[in-house]
């Protein structure tokens, strides 16, 4: 069997896909879409102290770092049996917002975007669109993105003491009380955001809801996995929801995630038992979310049939939709009076449980994370679950089944190329994955 | 000419990366420069004729090396993008991975320190950097400007029993003025590069060291000031504070 080797452009982190051709290589018989370099943080955070863990996960991913350090929090909070203060939860999640615009936007500017311009043909059949073309090509809407990558970092700065590996995620809650001026700032950067999420969303639609989107990036039916509070959308709490082929979703509790899903820490993989292959992140949000809230959220919905609902690219509006959702509940939290008190954190003293499990929903799918304590309450054991880890397997389902239709027909060099799209639209973390 | 940029990444976070996307100056260093090389935004895979390459994270794999090489091959000037590619990083908490900073492999004009780098240290650099001038790091520790600073004459004499303060100890400089260390908290503040603004210790946070020293090797920096200071048993034994961002680097 001959291995094709090509390493992938506009994604996080490296990454490369194997090609494999049989039959005098007239013939694909898998493709294989490979991260290396694995790091190992599951060994790394082992005897650690536990108010240093936070602070060493977040730097697992400087993308998804609020997440890592909040999903630790959480599991230290659960092994201390403590729950933060409503201010701290309001907080933590003021900083899953500015992550999710900054990590939504970085990738729909940079890697969906100029693909689905290529797919759908709308610049003219332009050559790949390099970003000085995109930009030169699509001003305004560069500029609305660029202010929205900006907006997420300002809003992490303010509430994380710094834009990226936050100083004030601390397992109790969250060290800072946000003044007046901070507030009305951030308040500014919301409604701006929200101007441009108003526009780039309106644009998608001019431009894509009278397509008609490609077969290959259908879904082939996948089991979606996603946090959910009652249904509605939620990314800091709630139950774990897993809906099936026959659409009925079961719900459960994330510490009891290992009646549903595990990991053996010295192989790559999560293993579900399930017979297909299982998706995380946006485009699973909304398949076991019911709304967002909002009433603007499912008018802007409506502009789609089924043929784009159950097709990978979606994901890219769903983002947009997401950004836009969060963006307005954020500009609630910051109406909060609680937001504005003083209040002093809780003390971490006695430990009250062996095992403390955190999750919530990071920008691309699920996270949790599960510490175990010896009896000297030392970490001995720790496990990572991680969004695009997840992915993988239907990734390569479907760039497999994609590479051996487009083979058929066109030549080697296209295959990499084209399959790679299919590989940006799950928006892969992979330095997250590489944890 | 505008200076031609390369900007690619090694074992890490891509914080950096994602720094450089959000940096205020960053419309300003696409219109003022040409980035040739930046696989995260660009399909460009050749690597030629480049003026400044900036390359993140550490050098954890073998075929990395390579890589490296090409690249100082074929820039002008070669710097380490944060503590990573500076100093090795977190990596070298692992005790299965080899996390080594990429000065190990090639010579290089200079590095752009922090985990990550503090944004206003890098746009001030990276316009240097596009006006062909030398980056400028600041040559003093974070103590010498620190708001806990006070008239406090450091005989090192303190206790230091704790990494952290407990949550419910945390405060701000503007309540408590103290040192961390006579607090008996560590705060590696002695030995790091000033540069960062002093954001965590303004959170009432003690430094943490991810700057790296002002010279010299990282770890041996660490080694000699924790020697000064009555360290508790518990922290003496902890690698998390000697190892956090670097291995002591031997010369056999």
């Amino acid at each position: 069997m001959k291995k094709v080797i090509e390493v992938c452009t506009r994604i996080e982190g490296h990454a490369k896909v194997n090609i494999f051709l049989e039959n005098q290589n007239d013939e694909i018989s898998y493709v294989d879409f490979e991260i290396s370099a694995y790091r190992g943080f599951e060994n790394i955070l082992l005897k650690k102290k536990l108010l240093d863990i936070p602070k060493i996960a977040s730097r697992i991913c400087g993308l998804c770092h609020v997440s890592q350090s909040i999903a630790s929090c959480k599991a230290i909070e659960n092994l201390y049996e403590l729950e933060p203060s409503e201010q701290s939860v309001l907080l933590r999640r003021l900083l899953m917002i500015g992550e999710l615009i900054k990590s939504h936007s970085m990738h729909f500017f940079f890697q969906s975007f100029p693909d689905l311009i290529n797919i759908f043909n709308i610049n003219n059949n332009r050559e790949l669109l390099l970003p000085y073309k995109l930009i030169k090509d699509y001003p305004q809407i560069t500029s609305n993105f660029f202010d929205l990558i900006k907006i997420g970092n300002e809003i992490d700065k303010i509430f994380g003491g710094r834009a990226i590996h936050s100083i004030t995620l601390i397992p109790g809650g969250l060290v800072y009380t946000p003044s007046k001026k901070n507030t009305i700032l951030s308040r500014r950067y919301f409604q701006k955001a929200l101007t441009n999420l108003e526009f780039l969303i309106e644009k998608f639609i001019e431009f894509f809801s009278n397509q008609v989107p490609p077969t290959e990036y259908m879904l082939p039916n996948p089991i979606y996995l996603a946090l959910h509070d009652q249904k509605t959308y939620d990314r800091y709490t709630g139950l774990l929801g897993i809906k099936k082929k026959n659409n009925k979703t079961v719900n459960f509790f994330g510490k009891n995630y290992s009646n549903y899903f595990d990991k053996d820490i010295n192989l790559r993989g999560i293993n579900f038992n399930l017979d297909e292959n299982v998706l995380v992140g946006p485009l699973a949000r909304n398949k076991i979310v019911e709304n967002y809230g909002l009433d603007e959220t499912s008018s802007y919905l409506s502009y789609f049939d089924n043929n784009w609902k159950n097709n990978i690219l979606f994901g890219s509006f769903i983002r947009l939709i997401e950004m836009f959702a969060e963006v307005k509940k954020g500009l609630e939290i910051l109406d909060d009076p609680l937001l504005n008190k003083k209040e002093v954190l809780p003390s971490l003293n006695s430990i009250q449980n062996s095992d403390g499990i955190g999750y919530v929903e990071a920008p691309r799918g699920i996270l949790l994370h599960h510490y175990h304590l010896n009896r000297e309450n030392s970490v001995d054991q720790v496990k990572l679950f991680i969004a695009t880890e997840i992915n993988i397997p239907l990734i390569n389902e479907m760039i497999t089944k994609y590479a051996q239709k487009l083979y058929e027909k066109e030549d080697i060099n296209s295959v990499k190329k084209k399959i790679q799209m299919i590989i940006r639209s799950f928006d892969p973390c992979v330095s997250c994955a590489t944890h | 000419m505008k200076p031609k940029f390369l900007i690619t990444s090694l074992t890490g976070c891509s914080g950096c990366i994602a720094t450089i996307m959000s940096l205020d100056v960053s419309p300003q260093l696409l219109e003022r420069s040409k980035l040739s090389y930046f696989p995260f935004m660009s399909d460009i895979k050749t690597i030629e004729n480049i003026d400044i390459a900036l390359i993140e994270g550490c050098v954890s794999e073998e075929s990395q090396i390579e890589h490296l090489k090409t690249v100082r091959k074929n820039a002008k000037k070669v710097y380490a993008l944060g503590s990573c590619a500076a100093f090795g990083g977190i990596l070298n908490l692992s005790t299965k991975k080899d996390a080594e900073p990429i000065s190990n492999y090639i010579e290089i004009d200079g590095i752009i320190p922090g985990c990550p780098i503090p944004a206003n240290l890098l746009g001030n650099c990276l316009i240097r950097l596009i006006e062909n001038k030398e980056i400028i790091l600041s040559e003093k520790n974070l103590c010498d400007s620190c708001p806990l600073r006070g008239n406090i004459e450091h005989d090192f004499d303190y206790k230091i029993n704790k990494l952290y303060p407990n949550p419910d100890e945390i405060v701000s400089p503007e309540e408590n003025s103290e040192c961390f260390l006579k607090r008996g908290i560590l705060c590696l503040g002695p030995v790091i590069r000033d540069g960062c603004e002093h954001i965590c210790i303004k959170k009432g946070i003690p430094c943490e060291g991810c700057m790296g020293p002002v010279s010299k090797d990282f770890t041996a920096n660490i080694v000699n000031f924790l020697s000064l200071v009555k360290l508790s048993k518990d922290l003496k034994g902890y690698d998390g504070i000697f190892y956090r961002f670097s291995k002591p680097k031997f010369n056999w």
